[in-house]
């Protein structure tokens, strides 16, 4: 009695749970949306609601300067291809240069962070950066992609960081994700970054699973979980979180190499994001500094905690 | 991460100090010594996630146990969650009912801890040693294998067969361990028997 509408199963599914996705690309225009509210939200009801207001309006500035912005300048098919066939990062962070687009992305986002409220030394450093010559500003940015931020340009290059974090995720945002390959756990499988934190995600068809979050172009890449992403090793691993929390954010504390990534348990709050929780959960890590164990994520908005 | 000063020196530029955070850099230096000492009293716990294997069928769907204190650091730790692994390729994080209710399984009263036996003619279970339970075994299968082994069938053809005992062996084990039982109870002869090594 099989009707002609019957649906056709799909062979490779049958009888068994489909794998989670290897990865999941951003959406430039809901992603920086969806952290403003968030940072606004945590704000709220956290100690640090002045900072959170500030990086929120930073996120609002992302999400506006996107609109009537040229497409950026996407890498060659060669490029594509040979990065493919080296097992490397499809976008080259060393190759990257300050073009028009990324120019203009750049000074977009410093006007649109001028109106908002901040301390004198946020104002000053942006002040500096809008008056930076080309030249200076392109040394900025190469030191923003290789994850080298100078101790005493820290709000300058924040401030580049927010822009480039744009114009990689707009990036992104046109890649092919089934062409995307694993380069190792604690690396972008989209522009070679660090991840943030790692989220336990709750999506229909990956339920559980565990997704890195890079710091640059916001790509989501799957690890599994009960691993340090940073050495990967699978031994020893503690999950440290404040006492009494709800246990929504935990520290992945490894003892093989003594480093730490938050992990958010997104399935149990769907509001969680990798980049506001990060911030907002500062006094974990300050607990965290009286351990052995050192913070291994990069967040261009808490570096050096 | 690289944390060595700019050659530009944009430190004399500016004319600021080391600004330590990004926090402290952007000026909110305040908002995090007020963290800081809000967070003092407050201490860390610790959870750990440990893979294993629901012990129930044959299927051997992957499970994370998650439990309360630290073993590294020698603390005693207590079982207080587990659910299925979504990393596992059998399961993918999905439980049946009765792998979904393991905790109360772990926590249960009468979970068998250690060997008992009831003796015939006796109502109640006793607790006996691992050596009295593994001798008793031993002396029961050898008696039980001496009276009704099978050496040959009618038409004289060796058989081998040892009908009058059965064989139930755990699922949650790996290759290895199911290839031995299945090696050691099949060269016995019996016939009777089920473990992992089957799937």
């Amino acid at each position: 009695m099989t009707s002609p509408n019957f649906p056709t199963p799909n062979a490779a599914s049958e009888g068994r749970v489909p794998a989670p996705p290897f990865v999941r690309l951003p959406d430039p225009g809901s992603l920086f949306e969806g952290r403003r509210q968030r940072l606004e939200t945590l704000a709220q009801t956290s100690g640090l609601a002045p900072y959170l207001h500030f990086v929120a309006g930073l996120a609002e500035a992302q999400r506006r300067i996107q609109d009537g912005l040229p497409e950026p300048k996407q890498p060659l098919p060669e490029a594509l291809a040979r990065a493919h066939e080296f097992g490397m990062p499809p976008l080259d962070r060393t190759r990257i240069e300050v073009d028009a687009t990324l120019s203009e992305t750049l000074t977009r986002l410093f006007d649109a962070a001028l109106p908002l409220s901040k301390p004198t030394e946020a104002q000053a450093a942006l002040e500096r950066v809008r008056g930076m010559t080309a030249e200076v500003l392109a040394e900025i940015v190469r030191s923003v992609l290789a994850d080298s931020i100078p101790a005493d340009a820290i709000a300058e290059h924040a401030y580049v960081a927010a822009g480039l974090q744009v114009h990689f995720t707009r990036l992104v945002a046109k890649l092919e994700a089934e062409k995307l390959v694993r380069l190792g756990d604690s690396i972008c499988p989209s522009c070679g970054g660090p991840p943030t934190s790692t989220l336990v995600v709750g999506w229909i068809g990956a339920e559980g699973a565990r997704y890195c979050s890079c710091s640059l172009c916001s790509t989501l890449w799957n690890v599994v979980r009960v691993k340090c992403i940073l050495c990967s090793s699978t031994k020893g691993i503690g999950y440290k979180e404040i006492e009494g929390g709800p246990g929504t954010v935990k520290a992945e504390c490894c003892d093989n190499c003594r480093g730490y990534v938050k992990i958010l348990y997104q399935h149990k709050d769907a509001a969680l994001d990798p980049v506001a929780d990060d911030i907002a959960s500062l006094g974990l890590d300050l607990l965290l500094q009286k351990t052995e164990y050192r913070r291994g994520s990069f967040n261009p908005f808490l570096l050096r905690v | 991460m690289n944390m060595e000063l700019s050659r530009r020196g944009f430190l004399k530029a500016a004319g600021v100090g080391v600004a330590g955070t990004t926090l402290g850099a952007f000026g909110f230096a305040d908002l995090e010594a007020a963290q800081a000492a809000a967070i003092r009293p407050f201490k860390l716990t610790n959870t750990m996630e440990t893979r294993n294997t629901c012990p129930y069928c044959s299927v051997a769907c992957g499970i994370i146990m998650y439990s309360k204190g630290d073993l590294r650091k020698g603390e005693m730790a207590e079982i207080i969650h587990i659910e299925g692994d979504a990393d596992h390729p059998t399961n993918r994080g999905t439980l049946c009912p009765k792998g979904a209710a393991l905790k109360d399984f772990v926590k249960a009263d009468t979970r068998l801890k250690y060997p008992m036996v009831r003796k015939p003619g006796s109502d109640r279970f006793e607790r006996v040693s691992w050596d009295q339970a593994l001798d008793r075994i031993a002396r029961l299968m050898k008696d039980d294998r001496d009276a009704n082994f099978i050496a040959t069938n009618k038409a004289g053809v060796p058989v081998n067969r040892w009908t009058t005992v059965g064989f139930l062996a755990a699922s949650a084990t790996t290759n290895e361990t199911a290839y031995l039982t299945y090696k050691v109870v099949r060269s016995t002869g019996i016939v009777a028997f089920d473990n992992q090594a089957r799937v």
